[in-house]
C-alpha cells in the first residue's frame, strides 16, 4: 500500500466528515434559533419543554444519543434506519441546536432592555427592534463561543465512527490496519489541523469585520 | 408550579417508555418477505481476510463476499456489504441495520439464543498468535496465564479464552475488530492474541505482520461458522436451500480453492 492510496483513503473519509460538519452546521444554526426562542417564550409549557430537551441533549453524552437515533427506530418501532450518515446527521444537529440555542439566548438577553423601549418609543415593531437593532450586536457578541463550537463540531464529527460511518478515523484506522503502521493516524491529524485552522482564520476575519460596529 | 411541571414530565416519560416495551415485539416470520421487497439482502461484516477484506481497488472481495454474492444472485437479491462493530452485531441485526451477519461466524449455544443460524459451512479454529521473538516464551496454554493477551470483542475467541482455565488467568484486551489483535501484538501492547485459525492463517507471517506466528503446539477450540439471521427469520431455511445448491455445482468449492481454503468447507451435500 502506497502513500498514493493511504492519501485517497483518507480523503474518502474527510470527504464525509466535510459533509457532515456542513450538513449539522446548516441546520442547526437556525434551529438553534428556535430553540432558543422557545427558551426564551413567555408560554410556560413551551419554556420548560424546550428548556428540558435542551437539558436532556446537554447533559447526556453524544455518542450516546447517537446509538439512540441510529438503533430505536429499528429496535423499538420496526422500522430501521435507512441510512447510518442520516441517523448520524440528525443526532448531531439535535445536539448541536441545543449547544447553539444556548449560545443564542446568552447573546439575545445581553442587549440591555433600554434598546428595546428606546425602539417602542420610535413606533418600532417588536420584529424590526428584533431584526434591525439587536440581532446584529447578538452576531458580534456570539461569535467567539460559536466559533468555539465550530472548532469542536469538526473533532466531534469522529464520533460517527460508532455506528460505523467511514469517516476520517475510521479509514485511518483501516489504513493502519493494512499498513500495520501508525502513520495513517498522523496523517488524519494533519487534516483536523488544516481543517481546523482555515476556520480559525475565517472566524478571524469575521470578527474584524465586525470590529466596526460597536455593540 | 415548578414540581407540577417535573411531575408532568416524569409521568410522560414513563408512559412512553412503556408504551416503546410493548411495541418492541417483532415479527420476523415475514423475513424473506422483507427482503425481497427492498430488493436488498444488507450483511454486517468486519474487514478481515480471507472471508471478507477489500482489494486495491477498494473493492470487497473474500470467501464470505463471493459465497454471500452467489447465494443473493440465487435469490434474486443484491448483497450490499456493511461495516460493523462485532461488539453491536446482534443490536444491528435486531434494529434491522442489518439483515444478516455473515463474516465467519462462529455457531455456539449462546448466540443461537439471538440468532437464527444456517447450516454450518466451514471449520475453524481458535489461534494463538505471537510474535516470533516470544514464540519460545508462549508454547502451552499454562505459559499464557499471566500474558495480555488480544481478542475481538463478542468473538469466539473472547469466549475461547473465557473457558480455558489458563487462559481467564490471563489479562483479556477487548478490541473491536480481529485485524486490531494483530495491532496489538505488533505494537507490543499485547503479548498473544486469539483468533480464527482461518484468518491468522491468511495473515501472519507474511508482508507487515512477517515477525508474527501462530503457535501450532496450542489447540483451543474447534468450530464452525454459519450464516446468522434474525431469531424466527424464515430466510435461513432459503439460503440453506441455496448453499446445498452451490454446494452441489461447484461453485463453493471453487472459491474456497480461489482463497486457499478447501481444506476447511463442509460437506453440505449430507
Amino acid at each position: 500500500m502506497d502513500f498514493g492510496q493511504i492519501m485517497l483513503s483518507l480523503a474518502q473519509g474527510f470527504a464525509t466528515t466535510c459533509l457532515l460538519f456542513i450538513l449539522t452546521l446548516i441546520m442547526s444554526l437556525p434551529l438553534g434559533l428556535i430553540i432558543a426562542f422557545c427558551s426564551m417564550s413567555k408560554i410556560k409549557p413551551i419554556r420548560w419543554l424546550s428548556r428540558t430537551i435542551v437539558w436532556i441533549v446537554r447533559g447526556s453524552p453524544l455518542m450516546l444519543q447517537i446509538i439512540i437515533v441510529f438503533y430505536v427506530p429499528g429496535l423499538v418501532f420496526n422500522y430501521p434506519m435507512e441510512s447510518r450518515m442520516f441517523a448520524v446527521t440528525v443526532a448531531f444537529v439535535i445536539n448541536y441546536a441545543c449547544y447553539f440555542s444556548e449560545i443564542y439566548r446568552g447573546g439575545i438577553e445581553s442587549i440591555p432592555k433600554g434598546q428595546y423601549e428606546a425602539g417602542k418609543v420610535l413606533g418600532m415593531t417588536s420584529t424590526q427592534i428584533f431584526f434591525k437593532v439587536v440581532l446584529l450586536q447578538v452576531i458580534k457578541r456570539i461569535m467567539p463561543p460559536v466559533s468555539n463550537e465550530v472548532i469542536t463540531l469538526v473533532k466531534d464529527t469522529s464520533l460517527a465512527r460508532i455506528i460505523s460511518v467511514g469517516e476520517l478515523i475510521k479509514s485511518s484506522q483501516d489504513m493502519m490496519k493494512a499498513t500495520a503502521s501508525i502513520l495513517p493516524l498522523f496523517y488524519s491529524g494533519i487534516f483536523y489541523l488544516a481543517f481546523n485552522g482555515i476556520l480559525t482564520l475565517l472566524f478571524n476575519y469575521i470578527e474584524k469585520k465586525l470590529n466596526y460596529y460597536q455593540g | 408550579m415548578k414540581k407540577k411541571i417535573v411531575v408532568a414530565v416524569l409521568a410522560v416519560l414513563i408512559i412512553v417508555a412503556s408504551v416503546l416495551t410493548l411495541t418492541a415485539c417483532n415479527n420476523n416470520k415475514k423475513d424473506f418477505e422483507y427482503v425481497t421487497k427492498k430488493g436488498t439482502l444488507v450483511i454486517g461484516i468486519t474487514n478481515f481476510a480471507p472471508m471478507n477484506y477489500k482489494d486495491d481497488n477498494g473493492k470487497w472481495i473474500g470467501f464470505d463476499t463471493e459465497f454471500a454474492e452467489a447465494v443473493c444472485a440465487e435469490l434474486g437479491l443484491k448483497a450490499v456489504f456493511q461495516e460493523i462493530d462485532w461488539d453491536t452485531k446482534e443490536v444491528e441485526l435486531k434494529s434491522k441495520t442489518i439483515d444478516c451477519i455473515w463474516n465467519g461466524f462462529t455457531v455456539n449455544d449462546e448466540r443461537k439464543e439471538n440468532v437464527d443460524f444456517t447450516k454450518s459451512y466451514m471449520m475453524n479454529e481458535q489461534a494463538v498468535v505471537v510474535k516470533a521473538s516470544n514464540a519460545s516464551k508462549y508454547t502451552s496454554l499454562e505459559s499464557l496465564k499471566s500474558a495480555k493477551i488480544a481478542a475481538e470483542g463478542g468473538s469466539a475467541g473472547v469466549d475461547a479464552i473465557k473457558g480455558d482455565e489458563y487462559l481467564k488467568q490471563a489479562k483479556l484486551i477487548s478490541v473491536s475488530a480481529q485485524t486490531d489483535c494483530l495491532l496489538e501484538l505488533i505494537s507490543g501492547t499485547s503479548d498473544a492474541a486469539v483468533m480464527d485459525y482461518v484468518m491468522a492463517m491468511s495473515y501472519v507471517g507474511k508482508g507487515d505482520y512477517a515477525d508474527l506466528v501462530i503457535v501450532e503446539s496450542i489447540d483451543l477450540a474447534y468450530e464452525e461458522y454459519a450464516i446468522g439471521f434474525r431469531k424466527g427469520s424464515n430466510l435461513d431455511e432459503k439460503v440453506n436451500e441455496v448453499m446445498v445448491k452451490l454446494y452441489k455445482d461447484g461453485t463453493l468449492l471453487e472459491i474456497a480453492q480461489k482463497y486457499d481454503i478447501e481444506v476447511q468447507l463442509l460437506d453440505l451435500s449430507k
